[in-house]
C-alpha cells in the first residue's frame, strides 16, 4: 500500500513538472509568435484602424494594401530576386562550406584548426567594411546590380558559418564509415558524397534553412550593392518604412513583411520532413 | 585468396616509432590472431595491411604484390570494423552490395553473390531493413556479408567482437571459424581477447610495444611462451609468478624459502629467475607449499582458489568441486615438466 502511494506521489509530481514545462513552452512560443501575429493582422487593416486606441483585434479586414503591392510589380519581382540570391548563396555555400568542414575535420592538413579558426575569425570583419570594397570590386567587374554579385557577397559569410557548422558535424561521424567505403572501392571523393553527405543530410538541410534565412533577410549588401535589378525584399520594405516624404506606411509595411515570411515557413516546413526522416534514420550510429 | 608478407614495417606519427620493424608471414588460407595489450600496435599494423595508414618504413606484400603504395580499394582486401561502420542510409543488401557496385559488377552477379553471402549468414529475412533495426549480433553479421560478398584476396578484422555481450561474442566466435573454415580466406584477425585469438587463430603473433613478442600456435604458446610477456598474457587465469634464486642446476629456492625441483634444461641455470606455474597445474596434495585459501570460486565444471603462500597470491584451477573454504589450509605442489622457468632481468625463457 506504501509503495502505491509512493509511486502515485512521484507520477503525480511528474505530472505537474510536465505540465509546467509544457506551459512554459507555450508561454514562451506566444511570446516569440505574438509580433509576427501583430504583423499579419495589421496587414489585413485598413490605414484608420492600424492606430486605434487601444489596439483591436475586431476590424473589417481587407486586402487592399496586398493588392495594391502587388501590382505595382515590383514587390513580386523583388521577391523573386531574393528567391534567387538566398537560395544561390545558400546552396553554393552549403556545397562548398560542407567539403571545406570535412576537408579540415578529415585530411591530414597541416594548421587545419589555425586555418579553420582563421576563416571564422573572418565573420568578426563588420559587414560595412567589406561593403565597400565588395563594391569597387564589383563595379569594376561589372556586376553591380546583379543577382552574382549578392550570391557571392552572401557567400563570405556563409562559407565559414557553414564550414565551421559542418565540421563539427563531420567530426562526430565515425571515420570507419569513409575508411570502410574506401576500402570498398570509393575514393575520398566518393565516399564524401556518397556515404557522407546522405548521412549527413539532417545537418546539411537544416544549415541550409539557416543560411537561406540569413540571406533572405540580408540589407546593407543589398543596398549598396544593387538598385533596381537585383535589389530584394528587405530593401523594399527598407524604403517603405523610410519613405520621409509620405511617412511610414505601416499597412504596406506588414503586407510585404508577411509575404516576405510566407516563402520561408513554406521551405522550411518542407524541408522538416526531411529533417525529422534523417534524425529517425539513425545516421550518426554505425 | 592470397598470402600476406609483412616485412620489418616501422611505423612512425613524426618522432614516435610506434612498430619497430614487425615482420609475419602469413600462407595463402591460414587464420593470423594479432593480439596484444591495448597501444601494442596490433589495430596500427592491421591499418597498414588495410592501407588505411601509410608504411612508414618497411614492405607489406599481398600475393606477391607489394601493396605500400596501392590505394585501400586496389588492394582486393575487405575489413570489419569494431563498431562495423554499416551504411546507416542504406539497406542490408545494399550495404553488401556496395563494394560489387562500387566495382561495376553485373546486377545478377551482385544479386548471387548478396543471395549466398545472406544465405550462408542466416539473413535472408533482413535484406530490406536498415542497419538500425538490427541487433548487434545481426549488425556483426551484415559486416561479415559485407566482406564475404567481395571474395577478397585477404579478410582483415580489427576487434570485431567487442561491442557484443558475452554470450553472443561465444556464438559469434565459432560462427566466425566455421565461417573460415567454409571460405579459408587469409585473414588476419585483432584482438586484445586472449581467448578470442586462441579458440580462432590457426597462429597466434603476440605483440608488445611495437614489437612482435612470439608467434605460433595457439597451444605452442601456451605450453611453451618464450617470455615473462607472453606467459603472462596468454591464459585465463593468469599464470602464477614466483621470483627465486637458482641454487644448483636442477634446485631452486624460492623467496619463501620452498625447494622446488627443476626441469632438464638445455642451457645451465644459474641466477635470479622468476618461476610460472599455470593455475591447473598446482594440485591439491597431501605435501609441497602450504597455502591459506581466500577465495573458493566453483564454476560448475571446475573451481577456481585464489590463495596465498607466505603472503603471495596464487589462483588454482581444479577440475570439479571442493571442500576447501576461506581461511581453510591446503598443500599445493607442481610437477617440474610443468614449471616454466625465465631468467628475471631479461624476462626470456630459459
Amino acid at each position: 500500500m506504501t509503495v502505491t502511494v509512493s509511486l502515485t506521489g512521484r507520477r503525480r509530481r511528474a505530472h505537474v513538472g510536465r505540465s509546467l514545462r509544457i506551459a512554459g513552452g507555450i508561454t514562451a512560443s506566444l511570446l516569440f509568435l505574438f509580433p509576427v501575429f501583430w504583423m499579419i493582422l495589421t496587414s489585413f487593416k485598413q490605414q484608420r484602424d492600424i492606430f486605434t486606441t487601444p489596439p483591436t483585434f475586431l476590424f473589417t479586414p481587407t486586402l487592399e494594401t496586398y493588392i495594391t503591392y502587388l501590382q505595382r510589380g515590383i514587390i513580386p519581382y523583388q521577391m523573386l530576386n531574393t528567391v534567387i540570391v538566398a537560395f544561390g548563396a545558400g546552396i553554393i555555400s552549403i556545397v562548398a562550406g560542407s567539403m571545406a568542414g570535412y576537408a579540415l575535420s578529415r585530411l591530414k592538413i597541416r594548421g587545419a584548426t589555425f586555418i579553420g579558426v582563421l576563416i571564422l575569425m573572418s565573420r568578426g570583419v563588420p559587414p560595412i567594411a567589406l561593403a565597400v570594397p565588395m563594391f569597387l570590386v564589383g563595379r569594376s567587374l561589372g556586376l553591380i546590380d546583379k543577382h552574382i554579385i549578392l550570391i557571392l557577397a552572401y557567400c563570405t559569410f556563409l562559407i565559414p558559418y557553414v564550414m565551421w557548422l559542418m565540421r563539427g558535424f563531420f567530426m562526430a561521424l565515425p571515420k570507419e564509415l569513409e575508411e570502410s567505403a574506401m576500402i570498398d572501392g570509393c575514393s575520398h571523393f566518393g565516399a564524401f558524397f556518397k556515404i557522407i553527405v546522405p548521412i549527413s543530410l539532417p545537418g546539411l538541410l537544416s544549415t541550409l534553412i539557416f543560411c537561406v534565412i540569413l540571406a533572405w533577410e540580408e540589407l546593407l549588401f543589398a543596398i549598396v550593392l544593387t538598385s533596381r535589378n537585383a535589389s530584394t525584399i528587405p530593401v523594399a520594405i527598407a524604403g517603405i518604412a523610410g519613405d520621409t516624404v509620405n511617412g511610414a506606411n505601416w499597412g504596406a509595411l506588414t503586407a510585404v513583411g508577411t509575404l516576405t515570411v510566407i516563402p520561408v515557413v513554406i521551405f522550411a516546413m518542407l524541408v522538416q520532413k526531411w529533417l525529422i526522416q534523417g534524425l529517425a534514420d539513425g545516421a550518426v550510429k554505425g | 585468396m592470397g598470402s600476406v608478407r609483412i616485412d620489418n614495417a616501422r611505423k612512425s606519427y613524426g618522432t614516435l616509432e610506434v612498430l619497430h620493424g614487425v615482420s609475419i608471414d602469413i600462407p595463402d588460407g591460414e587464420f593470423v590472431a594479432l593480439v596484444g595489450p591495448s597501444g601494442c600496435g596490433k589495430s596500427t599494423l592491421l591499418r597498414m595491411i588495410a592501407g588505411l595508414e601509410d608504411i612508414t618504413d618497411g614492405t607489406i606484400t599481398i600475393s606477391d604484390r607489394v601493396i605500400n603504395d596501392v590505394p585501400s580499394k586496389d588492394r582486393d582486401i575487405a575489413m570489419v570494423f569494431q563498431n562495423y561502420a554499416l551504411y546507416p542510409h542504406m539497406t542490408v543488401r545494399a550495404n553488401m552490395a556496395f563494394a560489387l557496385r562500387q566495382r561495376k559488377f553485373p546486377k545478377a552477379e551482385i544479386d548471387r553473390r548478396v543471395a549466398d553471402a545472406a544465405r550462408i549468414l542466416g539473413l535472408n529475412h533482413l535484406l530490406e531493413r536498415k542497419p538500425r533495426a538490427l541487433s548487434g549480433g545481426q549488425r556483426q553479421r551484415v559486416a561479415m556479408g559485407r566482406a564475404i560478398v567481395r571474395d577478397p584476396n585477404v579478410f582483415l578484422f580489427d576487434e570485431p567482437l567487442s561491442n557484443l555481450d558475452a554470450k553472443l561474442r561465444v556464438q559469434m566466435r565459432s560462427e566466425l571459424k566455421e565461417l573460415h573454415q567454409r571460405l579459408a580466406t587469409t585473414t588476419v584477425y585483432v584482438t586484445h581477447d586472449q581467448i578470442e585469438a586462441m579458440t580462432l587463430a590457426d597462429r597466434v603473433v603476440v605483440m608488445n610495444g611495437g614489437r612482435v613478442e612470439q608467434a605460433g600456435k595457439p597451444l605452442d604458446l601456451y605450453d611453451k611462451p618464450q617470455s615473462l610477456f607472453v606467459a603472462a598474457f596468454i591464459g585465463s587465469p593468469q599464470m602464477n609468478f614466483f621470483a627465486g634464486q637458482v641454487h644448483s642446476p636442477d634446485r631452486l629456492t624460492l623467496d619463501g624459502g620452498v625447494e622446488l625441483a627443476l626441469p632438464r634444461s638445455q642451457q645451465p641455470l644459474t641466477g635470479q629467475v622468476t618461476l610460472g606455474v599455470r593455475p591447473e597445474h598446482l594440485i591439491l596434495s597431501e605435501s609441497g607449499w602450504q597455502a591459506t585459501v581466500s577465495v573458493v570460486e566453483p564454476t560448475g565444471s571446475e573451481t577456481q582458489i585464489t590463495a596465498r603462500i607466505q603472503g603471495e597470491l596464487v589462483r588454482v584451477v581444479i577440475a570439479g568441486r571442493t571442500n576447501a573454504g576461506p581461511g581453510d589450509s591446503i598443500m599445493l605442489s607442481v610437477e617440474a615438466r610443468h614449471l616454466h622457468v625465465f631468467d628475471t632481468a631479461s624476462g626470456k625463457r630459459l
